[in-house]
């Protein structure tokens, strides 16, 4: 399983409760220079995997230890003028949903948002460090 | 005349064994101590200073050397602890840990331009493993450990030919 994947079933978990939202498997690429969260509201959308590794420890043998971080990108888009009345509940589930990814010696979430017309949409930014 | 190059990751090696240097001063089936982070090959005169009434400044004269070898290492669990199917010397056999609390004198070998070529420096010597502190913290991801060899006796510079 890869954390995308990992993290798509724990969003579909948390949100579980929230029959107007719903998570889509599908990446989120542009369908007529309109990306698919802009186009279909209220659908969670996680972009693939993105990788960088870095040198944690040099070694006078060259025996390099080496930290990968993994991030995950996803957006969700509402309506800026309706939203839900319990946004924040869904924000932290989408932020908690991080936690589900074990075996990293750490992670974090965070979001931010923009309002393009009368849609808002909140793009949540995940890492996963491993060594 | 140069400075001595350290990055190719074949100088600025540690060997430890149980069977003396040969006469290039290098260890026959050592143990390469792997992911060393630094090394200090300390060798320091004893040295005791007086005072006399015509002088303005001090005088010194020297005793004996103490001489030691400390390293900063990540722990590799085989070198740290053992490993029993090894065929080389006790020193792998048993670990570093084991053979320190063991207080088994080893024979050590300190690569410094590498070896192989004719002209590389070895500076070895024989001595106890002490300083052994394994750490581990959330923060440095694994285990990273200070070394020292108290060397007893002197240290031999030697160049293979």
């Amino acid at each position: 399983m890869s954390k995308r994947s990992d993290l798509i079933t724990q969003i579909t978990t948390n949100l579980s409760g929230h029959s107007n939202i719903s998570i889509s498997e599908e990446l989120p690429f542009d369908s007529g220079g309109i990306p698919l969260y802009d186009k279909n509201l209220n659908v969670v959308y996680v972009d693939e995997e993105e990788i960088v590794v870095e040198q944690l420890y040099r070694t006078l043998d060259q025996g390099n230890v080496n930290q990968t971080t993994t991030t995950l990108t996803a957006y969700l888009s509402t309506d800026a003028k309706n939203q839900f009345n319990d946004i924040n509940t869904v924000v932290a589930n989408l932020l908690i949903a991080r936690n589900v990814v074990t075996n990293v010696t750490d992670s974090n979430s965070d979001y931010e948002t923009e309002i393009t017309d009368d849609v808002i949409t909140y793009t949540f930014e995940y890492n996963f460090i491993t060594v | 005349m140069a400075v001595i190059n350290v990055t190719s990751g074949d100088q600025a090696i540690l060997t430890l064994g149980n069977v003396a240097p040969d006469s290039d001063g290098i260890i026959s089936g050592g143990l390469q101590i792997p992911f060393v982070q630094d090394i200090t090959v300390n060798a320091t005169p004893g040295t005791v200073r007086y005072s006399t009434l015509d002088s303005t400044a001090s005088s010194a004269f020297t005793t004996v050397n103490e001489n030691s070898i400390s390293l900063n290492v990540l722990v590799d669990d085989e070198v740290m602890f053992g490993n029993a199917t090894a065929t080389g010397n006790s020193v792998e056999i048993n670990g570093l840990l084991p053979t320190s609390i063991a207080k088994t004198e080893v024979y050590f070998s300190v690569a410094v331009t590498g070896t192989g070529t004719t002209g590389d420096i070895n500076i070895s010597g024989q001595g106890f493993i002490g300083g052994l502190a394994p750490t581990a913290s959330i923060d440095s991801a694994v285990w990273l450990s200070p070394m020292e060899i108290i060397v007893n006796g002197e240290l031999t510079k030697t160049a293979e030919s």
